[in-house]
């Protein structure tokens, strides 16, 4: 999955409040210029001035005289407006008879877990925010249109309760929906991809399966087997997919590990050395799950019984590095450039025929890594998502070799030692979360700074490793084979921490909808208190629009690696280009008339990047592709998001509280 | 308590504005309101220099055909509309102030409420919006529904009421806080005549309790029952502006009325007026209707635009 950002709450606040402010007071000056602008055209500047100065003088009593009581009026006003049109029941009945069509769509496919989650948050998406959209722009032109907003403002109430209480109130109505939709996508997707299957074969029975030839350990269709497995059979073909069923020899060491008692497990007997052999029968992963098998009975003739389907959801917690330095094969920082635009993935090499010591490689700085992160119990496992690129391909079925490799990170490498570990080598596996198993206890060497081995043994990974200052850990991948390219980006490699609860992780996508739901409704009542409905609903989705490219209109505006603006200049420049037919690239002259251009453009492109700003960054927002793949949403990530949409309903509530009141409420009606 | 916090405000005013008096409560000075369009352009002159003041206590009535600017002054003082130019103060406030409106109850031309609510619904929303503690919204809620008559309907939502109903619960949030001017924008319209009667005796009634009342309508009749003072509006301009009765007053006539006058004496009185060229119709000061006057004042008006009223300068 492609991870680009990764948020820290308090940094992101810090930032965040500066751009939020700059943008209030920017937006507060040009406001004020073309009020002034607008009513000396009406009025006359001095006409002009006071109604300026007197709007102004009058805000801070506004906001301070807004009352509690009356901004809750106005929000259940807002609610039962919608249910009593029934907006919540016809939006619901929707959603409902999408769901109940939507299972004849969604079965046979490899990932039907990701298919489910994906189609039942889009649903959500799409219907949530089109009636926080609808909504928002029809309430306040309607009741402006039909009068209604007269015996409302001819009470005591601020311009602020009336934007507020609107919003909070369409937040309430919206709220309540996503909150109905997702128990109903909850339990949907829970139900639609719980089945079992039954034993292929006409006896439920440990019968049904083939006894495995030890030398070939292939299973009659020709998949390799376990290493361990005795016998083989199959389930029955449901839901677009079987598993595997073997009967393996679990083999255990009495003194070191306690008896074991499970239900899948057929028979065990004590072998000659001391040692326990446990038959137990095992379903074998496919498409994204498996079953838990039930034996009961002994002998030829005892019963297998398959379990619900298990081990759909998961929310793995990735713990990321702090941060990813490739280097190229002369060992100079940036990786090696294989020619893809897409500057996502660095790529590292695994050397040349003519030159096959290569220095490249992909160090991944661990901070903060402890015991406590971890499930207790249980081995560690890194997780990799590397993308492969072959310059040959040789035998497709060959797998690129990597190598991983753990250093500890001394606190001054110039005079102290550091650890370093023996290579793992290992296949990499293209288009799939591939988890490798590490110890925790490692091989490993204590290099000095001028690189005399001082000591070799045994080292923890936590103790030894990362037991110093900040508990830092280098991870360093290579690949291994001549001609080959490894990609990787900061979210490629990961420690596997302690999962997070599934349902909790669904709580936090939909806390993500509704931070979207939220910036939707603030948008929308923002603008119709000076628009009417058509156009409120234009505006905002072209706001939205922009938002949904906010990604990529940064990326346009941002400098380039060589220059200070995007290729070819800013706009004046690259408009002079134009017309003097230059080309993008060359350098222009140095005079002072293109210093004053290029100066001009990089204020401009500053100017326009903080515009997207305006636009709420939907990337920011959507953690439907962490559910789909079955990552936890990061704590952070929802803060953020949760900030997003308050700064977005603490500017609409402004932009809407100064046009509202400005507005002659009986004009033009 | 509330009282007091009101006085000091008063008090308050008078000081930091010199020209408050407490007894005017709705002043305007050249008010002028131009409607135009989109791009600033003048569509039309809907009030020109309106200068009026109403003071505590009276029943004012604005009067005028359609289009003459009755509901665009009103409007005006609520803050609906911005002056163009002139300027407007209610209780010594600017019209825009909005903590004027705590003593202000309005009812609009056509009651604009909220149809998916019902008669309490309706009232407790307002109530709430003057910012009014649960226990006094319901009781002022019960008390005013019983006032106007829907007790019986009180559950019902207020797209089921007849045009009657609508407008006797639209009188009701207009009174839901009390108020100490209440502007009413053609109160009868819509109401029968049992209605209307008891439209006119509850505006009565508000006047004893010391309440100022603003109302504008064209149903002249009414207008002459319960006002204590008239402006005369045509096509934005005041024609007229004085008490009903001094202006109804027909001052070249004199009527007499009297009961059981033996013939002689009748004889002896003809013979009187004859003496002096009379003719005798009664011994009052008779009343022509409102309804004279106002045809009075508009047919001049058309035959001599942008001039006041030929009685009014008399």
């Amino acid at each position: 999955m492609v991870v680009e950002s990764f948020p820290n709450v308090l940094n992101w606040l810090f930032s965040g409040l500066f751009t939020f402010l700059a943008l209030v007071i920017s937006g507060g000056v040009l406001g004020i210029i073309f009020g002034f602008l607008v009513a000396s055209f009406r009025h006359g500047p001095i006409e002009g001035f006071y109604s300026v100065a007197g709007v102004l003088a009058s805000a801070p009593g506004d906001f301070l005289g807004t009352s509690y009581r009356r901004t809750w009026a106005i929000s259940r006003l807002a609610v039962k407006e919608a249910l009593r049109r029934r907006v919540i029941l016809v939006t619901f009945l929707i959603f409902a008879s999408m769901l109940l069509f939507s299972g004849w769509f969604l079965t046979n496919v490899e990932h039907p877990e990701r298919v489910y989650v994906n189609f039942v948050m889009f649903g959500t998406q799409l219907l949530v925010l089109l009636v926080g959209l609808l909504i928002s722009a029809f309430s306040l032109p309607e009741d402006i249109k039909n009068h209604t907003i007269f015996t409302v403002v001819t009470k005591p109430v601020r311009a602020t309760e009336i934007v507020i209480g609107r919003i909070l109130g369409f937040g309430i109505v919206v709220t309540g929906l996503l909150l109905l939709m997702g128990i109903v996508s909850y339990i949907f997707v829970w139900r639609g991809l719980s089945h079992t299957h039954q034993v292929a074969g006409d006896r439920q029975a440990i019968s049904s399966l083939s006894e495995i030839n030890p030398d070939q350990r292939l299973n009659s269709r020709g998949g390799r087997v376990s290493d361990n497995a005795v016998q083989w059979g199959e389930t029955t073909f449901d839901d677009g997919h079987r598993h595997d069923i073997e009967l393996i020899e679990d083999v255990r060491n009495p003194s070191s590990h306690p008896p074991l008692n499970s239900e899948n497990i057929l028979e065990s007997y004590t072998r000659a050395d001391g040692k326990v052999v446990y038959r137990r029968v095992m379903v074998q992963p496919s498409s994204g799950h498996t079953h838990s098998a039930n034996v009961s009975g002994s002998g030829e003739s005892a019963t297998i019984e398959l379990g619900n389907s298990a081990g759909y959801f998961r929310a793995r917690r990735p713990i990321y590095s702090a941060g990813l330095d490739c280097f190229d094969s002369s060992g100079t920082l940036g990786g090696t450039n294989i020619g893809k635009e897409w500057n996502y993935r660095s790529f590292i090499d695994g050397g040349t025929p003519a030159v096959p010591e290569t220095l490249s490689r992909a160090e991944f700085n661990f901070e903060n890594l402890t015991r406590k992160q971890f499930p207790d119990g249980e081995s560690l496992v890194i997780e990799m998502t590397p993308s492969i690129f072959r310059t040959f391909v040789g035998d497709i079925q060959k797998r690129v070799i990597a190598s991983l490799q753990f250093e500890s990170i001394p606190e001054d490498p110039e005079t102290e030692p550091k650890l370093q570990s023996e290579p793992m080598i290992l296949e990499t596996r293209e288009m799939t979360i591939q988890s490798i198993p590490i110890s925790d206890r490692m091989n490993a060497r204590r290099i000095a700074p001028d690189g005399t081995i001082l000591e070799s043994g045994i080292y923890g990974l936590f103790e030894d490793f990362a037991g110093g200052k900040g508990n830092r850990l280098k991870v360093i991948l290579r690949c291994e084979d001549l001609n080959q390219y490894i990609g990787v980006a900061r979210a490629d490699l990961y420690f596997r921490g302690q999962d997070d609860v599934f349902w909790w992780n669904f709580v936090k996508g939909y806390l993500g909808l509704w931070a979207q739901m939220m910036v939707v409704v603030s948008i929308g009542v923002a603008l119709s208190t000076f628009l009417s409905t058509p156009v409120t609903i234009l505006g905002s989705l072209v706001i939205f629009l922009i938002g949904f490219c906010t990604p990529f209109i940064r990326k346009m505006l941002a400098p380039t690696a060589e220059g200070t603006g995007p290729e070819g200049g800013g706009p004046i420049e690259s408009f002079l280009r134009i017309i003097r037919q230059e080309n993008m690239v060359s350098a222009l002259e140095t005079n002072w008339f293109n210093t004053v251009i290029v100066k001009t453009d990089e204020l401009i492109l500053v100017g326009l990047n903080s515009l997207t700003y305006l636009a709420p960054s939907f990337s920011d927002l959507d953690f439907s592709r962490y559910l789909t793949y079955g990552y936890s949403i990061s704590n952070d990530r929802i803060m953020v998001a949760i900030l997003i949409a308050l700064a977005f309903f603490a500017g609409s509530s402004l932009i809407g509280y100064f046009t509202l009141k400005t507005r002659e409420i009986a004009g033009n009606t | 308590m509330a009282s007091t916090t009101a006085e000091s405000k008063a008090k308050k005013l008078e000081q930091t504005n010199p020209d408050y008096n407490p007894d005017v409560v709705v002043e305007t000075q050249n008010l002028s309101k131009v409607y135009r369009d989109f791009w600033g352009r003048q569509k039309v002159r809907a009030l020109n220099a309106l200068d009026l003041d109403v003071r505590k206590g009276e029943i004012f009535g604005l009067l005028g055909p359609n289009g003459s600017g009755k509901s665009t002054t009103i409007k005006l003082l609520l803050g609906l509309l911005f002056p163009t130019s002139g300027r407007a103060l209610v209780f010594g406030k600017d019209t825009t102030e909005v903590t004027k409106n705590e003593r202000i109850g309005y009812l609009p031309e056509e009651s604009y409420l909220y149809r998916y609510l019902n008669a309490e619904e309706t009232l407790d929303f307002y109530g709430r919006l003057f910012d009014m503690p649960a226990k006094v919204r319901k009781e002022r809620s019960r008390q005013l529904i019983e006032k106007v008559g829907l007790a019986h309907a009180r559950r019902r939502q207020l797209r089921e009421y007849s045009k009657g109903m609508v407008r006797r619960i639209g009188l009701a949030q207009a009174l839901i806080n009390d108020p100490d001017l209440i502007m009413l924008d053609e109160p009868t319209s819509g109401l029968d005549p049992l209605g209307t009667r008891e439209m006119k005796d509850l505006i009565l009634e508000l006047k004893e309790q010391g309440k100022t009342i603003i109302m504008c309508s064209h149903l002249l009749a009414d207008v002459q029952d319960v006002c204590d003072r008239i402006a005369i509006l045509y096509q934005g301009e005041l024609k007229e502006l004085g008490r009903v009765d001094s202006l109804l007053k027909v001052t070249d006539e004199t009527q007499v009325r009297v009961k059981n006058l033996p013939e002689a004496a009748m004889k002896e009185i003809r013979d009187v007026i004859q003496k002096h060229g009379g003719e005798l119709l009664s011994t009052e000061n008779p009343r022509t209707t409102l309804e004279e006057l106002f045809l009075d004042i508009v047919r001049e008006s058309q035959q001599r635009p942008g001039h006041r009223s030929e009685r009014a300068r008399k």
